[in-house]
């Protein structure tokens, strides 16, 4: 399900496809699994992003290109041609927006008139925000549909490995598929340049005047 | 399913969120039924970091720094590990995501690598490194967190002495002590006896051991980076 400029891979792969309204986090949600960043600043998808996003199982290396579509009824673009062949889905809203919750019925319905009975996961985001509304026991659109529900924050990180554990043991059959380490292959050496290094001291300098952002959750061992 | 994992509870950063979970009972699979579209066969795992000895274990968010942004963004939460590999001595770290256990940082420790305090926290520090993360090396400015200032000073220290073991190739190593011997009959008192202490403990690899390892490690690389062979 590569895209016709990507290269395919000879481990599975699986198309994903990535729905909800705009600002509910879900490209958020996918920059983070592919650098670890926390994106705050908006910036509307328009279309759609692909991006292939690999996990280690017990079961090998399996790839999920993330077809990740604008929320924005205006970037929408040509929806069904997105979803067409997805193998699986993640539909996204917002605890903090009401209304994310409640046209999550619509997104569901397009997405299925074009992709019969796929795994989905419905994603409430943003569980780490105080004022919530959308609460837990109010989200019940997924008991009717057969969906799986995880509350999930992209800031935070709760949960954020279990739509894909929850999509890879259904695609692969498997309940007891788990993510295992990924092999840290030796580093080769490296050549130290005096002069490089001098200005990688001077860089280095003036990056640890910068803050460090959210430096204030909790860390315990 | 996977809510059954009972560490997933305890190690959430979030507190709030995980407060939520619990009263919402950590929804089950809801059984919906699938007909699965691969058949995957169980693997043995590698882990890369089976010929190593670890040196430090400690959980730390690690930060990159975009240099176009002028920023510290994220790179991932999880463990930080000091590895030394028991043949060759030499000393990397490796940082794996919690969870997904994927990597964040993979990287040499070199004698010429200092780690310099950050700025604004006392619980964090900074670095250069040729980081192999990703399976190319890449030049990053890495910044790490810990829960506290202890475990920043833990990881200080033996980054510091870790960079100084490594000061010199074996056959280099001999030479410089002798040098160093020679420097203290001269003028005693201005060796560092500290120092002397950790480049002895650090001499047993010979050069032609470390040299056939060497070897032995690139037709372990060149076989594990078939299947990874795509970008």
């Amino acid at each position: 399900m590569a895209l016709p400029n990507q290269q395919t891979v000879d481990y599975p792969s699986f198309k994903l496809v990535i729905v909800g309204d705009g600002g509910t986090g879900k490209t958020t949600f996918v920059k983070r699994h592919l650098t670890g960043e926390f994106e705050k600043k908006y910036e509307p998808t328009i279309g759609v992003e692909v991006h292939p996003l690999d996990f280690f199982t017990n079961c090998g290396k399996i790839r999920f290109y993330c077809w990740d579509t604008a929320g924005q009824e205006k970037f929408g673009g040509l929806r069904d041609g997105y979803y067409i062949h997805g193998q699986c889905a993640i539909i996204m809203f917002d605890v903090t927006a009401r209304l994310t919750y409640k046209n999550v019925p619509t997104w569901h319905r397009d997405l299925c008139r074009v992709c019969e009975n796929i795994p989905i996961v419905l994603c409430g985001n943003k569980v780490d925000v105080k004022n919530r509304q959308v609460k837990a026991k109010q989200v019940t659109f997924h008991r009717k549909k057969n969906l799986q529900y995880y509350e999930i924050s992209a800031k935070s990180n709760y949960n954020f490995e279990k739509p894909f554990l929850y999509l890879a043991r259904k695609l692969a059959g498997d309940p007891n598929l788990h993510f295992v380490e990924s092999p840290a292959l030796a580093p080769p050496e490296v050549q130290i340049d005096m002069a490089a290094q001098q200005q990688h001291e001077a860089e280095l300098a003036a990056a640890a005047a910068q803050p460090l952002p959210d430096d204030d959750d909790e860390l315990n061992d | 399913m996977a809510s059954t994992n009972p560490e997933t509870k305890v190690e959430e950063e979030s507190s709030e969120a995980v407060a939520t979970a619990a009263a919402a009972g950590e929804e089950e699979d809801t059984g919906a039924q699938f007909a699965p579209i691969v058949k995957l066969e169980e693997v043995s795992v590698t882990t890369g970091e089976e010929d190593e000895e670890v040196l430090l274990d400690l959980k730390a968010k690690l930060y990159r720094f975009d240099k176009e942004g002028n920023q510290w963004k994220e790179r991932g939460v999880g463990t930080v590990k000091l590895l030394k590999h028991k043949q060759t001595g030499k000393v990397r770290l490796v940082m794996r995501q919690s969870k997904t256990l994927k990597i964040c940082a993979n990287h040499l420790v070199h004698s010429s690598m200092t780690v310099q305090e950050h700025a604004g926290n006392d619980k964090s520090c900074v670095w250069h490194a040729t980081d192999f993360s990703d399976g190319e090396l890449k030049e990053e400015l890495f910044a790490i967190r810990f829960g506290s200032i202890e475990n920043c000073k833990t990881f200080k220290e033996m980054f510091k002495e870790v960079a100084e073991s490594q000061t010199h190739k074996a056959g280099e190593k001999k030479e410089a002590e002798s040098a160093a011997d020679l420097l203290e009959k001269l003028s005693v008192g201005e060796t560092k006896e500290e120092e002397k202490g950790v480049k002895e403990e650090e001499a047993p690899a010979s050069v032609s051991e470390e040299k056939k390892h060497e070897d032995e490690k690139k037709n372990e690389k060149e076989e594990q980076a078939k299947p990874d062979g795509e970008k």
